[in-house]
């Protein structure tokens, strides 16, 4: 398989103003030169192959959307290489944008007063699709989801799950090569978000289109990604298969107890008694987070026995929201 | 990928044209209640001029007629500007809260998408008061109607409508570079309304802004001069049609270059 995307020793830099305090300091600002730079993006190097959809994460302001940009061809980058699809995007945008789709979860690219099947048509004539792929795809959206009563209604009066389900729709209209998903589940029901996944994951399936999926949540990742790429503070931290990630600080598994008493002291006890390990507590259960490298759950179980009466218990797999939320607190040693 | 010329573009956009109409007509309220606002607003933009020469009957050698054949040359000339690039005004909105980055992914020219997103159709109406005054004051002062009359007054319409054009694209752009444009904007529009006067009225310091800096005496004085002074035409009024398309080259290269430029904001 070939790369789709390749990025080497990308960095981005932005200029920024030194910002003073106050009115008098605005005004300073006026006619200061007192530059920063400021590194968004940060010697990062990833190929990316035909098919593959990648969880691209990292906290707030890490610096997805610059790479996003820059991958795009909106940015320039400041200095390394980017091709997408052969294409060097600044460079050629317009050509880069034939083979790419896009979609921003907040940001509706349809037109705001035509019927999705209007706006569907448009698409068809501004990517120059050949009637026979565009009947084919829509047969294809027909068979995925129920677009029937999408079609002719204005994108204004949609929904916001309606919207970005058209969204995604129209952003694979003219089978591009390349999916850019920046956070498509945002502010979604539980039913819509699976709705969304599906989808995602049938078209990625039917058309071996390759997706950067950008999210914040771990739901979109373990219903999508096969791997990740975490990135904060403009360098990246990690850049493997999900399932090696959950091995990534040791092999930990959360240990759920529930004995007598008020919980929250019980589990501050406890606490003490396990230096080792985090524990935490909430209405039901204290969960421990156990480094099975440091000692077995058993072990942790025998001890406990001796000090607590414990009335039940559950074993939990962690999950990757937790290995993330590890990895954006602590960093990668 | 087949290449992508003039048919293309007039194609897509007569369909853009075509829906956004329909979906304009589809909110009848709405369309009604716009419509007679626009018969208004050009109503008393006329009887405010109307009152104004009723107790001038000539100025600076211009006589009545002369002046009406000059405020239709304007209205007309300023009907392009506000049809097709209406979604100038918007412009700052969308870099502001960086929703304009939505227009950076197709695959065509990112100046045409953003335009071809809005046509307000009052200019329409504009529109049918300039012909209606053009063809009015024609008639009184007696020229003749002859086939190079029409393609001079045509072509000079058209150019001189470029030049309005360019004006509001340059004063839209600067909001990539300066965080509100508005005031810019409104300036350029403020100046509009100076295009119907003969320049000659004005003292030699705003006939120099009117024509170098702020040229909106080409909207209408120069080019108009043509058919009303065949005798004596300045050479600016003869250049009057490349004038109007170097400004909207100009404008449209600094549109362009200046969208490049931004980055949009972090989401």
């Amino acid at each position: 398989m070939e790369n789709m995307i390749e990025l080497r020793n990308v960095s981005k830099e932005f200029k920024v103003l030194n910002r003073r305090e106050g009115l008098k300091g605005s005004i300073k600002d006026l006619f200061s030169r007192d530059y920063k730079i400021v590194r968004a993006v940060d010697n990062i190097s990833m190929n990316i192959k035909q098919g593959e959809i990648i969880g691209y994460l990292g906290p707030n302001g890490a610096g997805k959307s610059t790479t996003i940009k820059m991958m795009t061809g909106v940015l320039e980058p400041t200095s390394g290489e980017i091709l997408v699809g052969g294409n060097i995007p600044y460079k050629n945008r317009t050509k880069n944008a034939q083979e790419i789709g896009v979609v921003f979860g907040q940001r509706s690219q349809l037109w705001w007063a035509l019927p999705l099947i209007e706006s569907f048509k448009l698409l068809k004539d501004i990517y120059q699709i050949s009637n026979s792929d565009y009947n084919s795809m829509l047969a294809l959206y027909q068979s995925l989801v129920d677009i029937e009563p999408l079609l002719h209604k204005p994108v204004r009066q949609m929904s916001l799950g309606q919207r970005t389900l058209s969204d995604i729709l129209a952003a694979f209209l003219h089978n591009p090569k390349i999916v850019f998903l920046d956070e498509p589940t945002i502010g979604l029901d539980v039913s819509m978000k699976a709705k969304i996944r599906t989808l995602i994951h049938a078209l990625n399936k039917e058309k071996h289109t390759t997706v950067i999926l950008t999210t914040h949540d771990m739901g979109d990742v373990d219903a999508l990604c096969q791997r990740i790429v975490i990135i904060d503070k403009g360098k990246m931290l990690y850049n493997n298969d999900i399932e090696h990630l959950k091995g990534f600080f040791g092999s930990y598994r959360t240990l759920k107890i529930r004995i007598d008493g008020e919980l929250k002291q019980q589990a501050k006890v406890i606490q003490e008694e396990l230096p080792d390990f985090s524990v935490s507590a909430d209405e039901e259960w204290i969960s421990i987070l156990v480094d099975e490298e440091k000692a077995t759950v058993m072990e942790v179980l025998n001890q406990l026995q001796q000090s607590h009466e414990i009335r039940d218990m559950q074993l939990e797999e962690i999950s990757t929201e937790e290995v993330i939320k590890k990895i954006y607190e602590e960093g990668v040693e | 990928m087949k290449r992508k010329g003039l048919g293309f573009y007039l194609r897509i956009y007569r369909k853009i044209l075509i829906q956004d109409i329909k979906s304009k007509m589809s909110y009848r309220a709405d369309f009604i209640i716009s419509t007679i606002g626009m018969i208004f607003t050009n109503i008393a933009g006329f009887v405010s001029f109307w009152i104004l020469f009723r107790n001038f009957p000539s100025i600076n050698g211009w006589n009545y007629y002369e002046m009406l054949f000059l405020y239709g040359f304007s209205l007309i000339s300023l009907t392009p500007v506000q049809c097709f690039f209406d979604n100038n005004w918007s412009l700052r909105t969308y870099v502001y809260s960086g929703d304009f980055i939505k227009y950076c992914f197709r695959p065509i020219n990112l100046f045409f998408y953003y335009q071809s997103e809005v046509f307000d159709i009052k200019g329409l109406g504009q529109l049918a008061f300039g012909v209606g005054t053009l063809i009015y004051s024609w008639n009184k002062i007696g020229l003749a109607v002859t086939p190079l009359m029409l393609l001079k007054v045509i072509l000079f319409l058209i150019t001189a409508s470029l030049v309005m054009i360019a004006l509001q694209n340059a004063a839209a752009a600067t909001c990539f570079w300066i965080q509100n444009s508005f005031y810019v904007l409104d300036l350029v529009l403020k100046f509009k309304d100076y295009a119907k006067y003969p320049i000659t009225i004005f003292s030699p310091v705003f006939r120099f802004i009117f024509t170098f800096i702020m040229p909106v005496a080409f909207i209408a004085y120069y080019p108009s001069l043509v058919i009303l002074r065949p005798d004596a035409v300045p050479i600016l009024s003869w250049l009057s049609p490349f004038i109007g398309c170097l400004f909207f080259w100009l404008s449209y290269k600094f549109w362009m270059y200046s969208a490049m430029k931004y980055s949009g904001t972090g989401s």
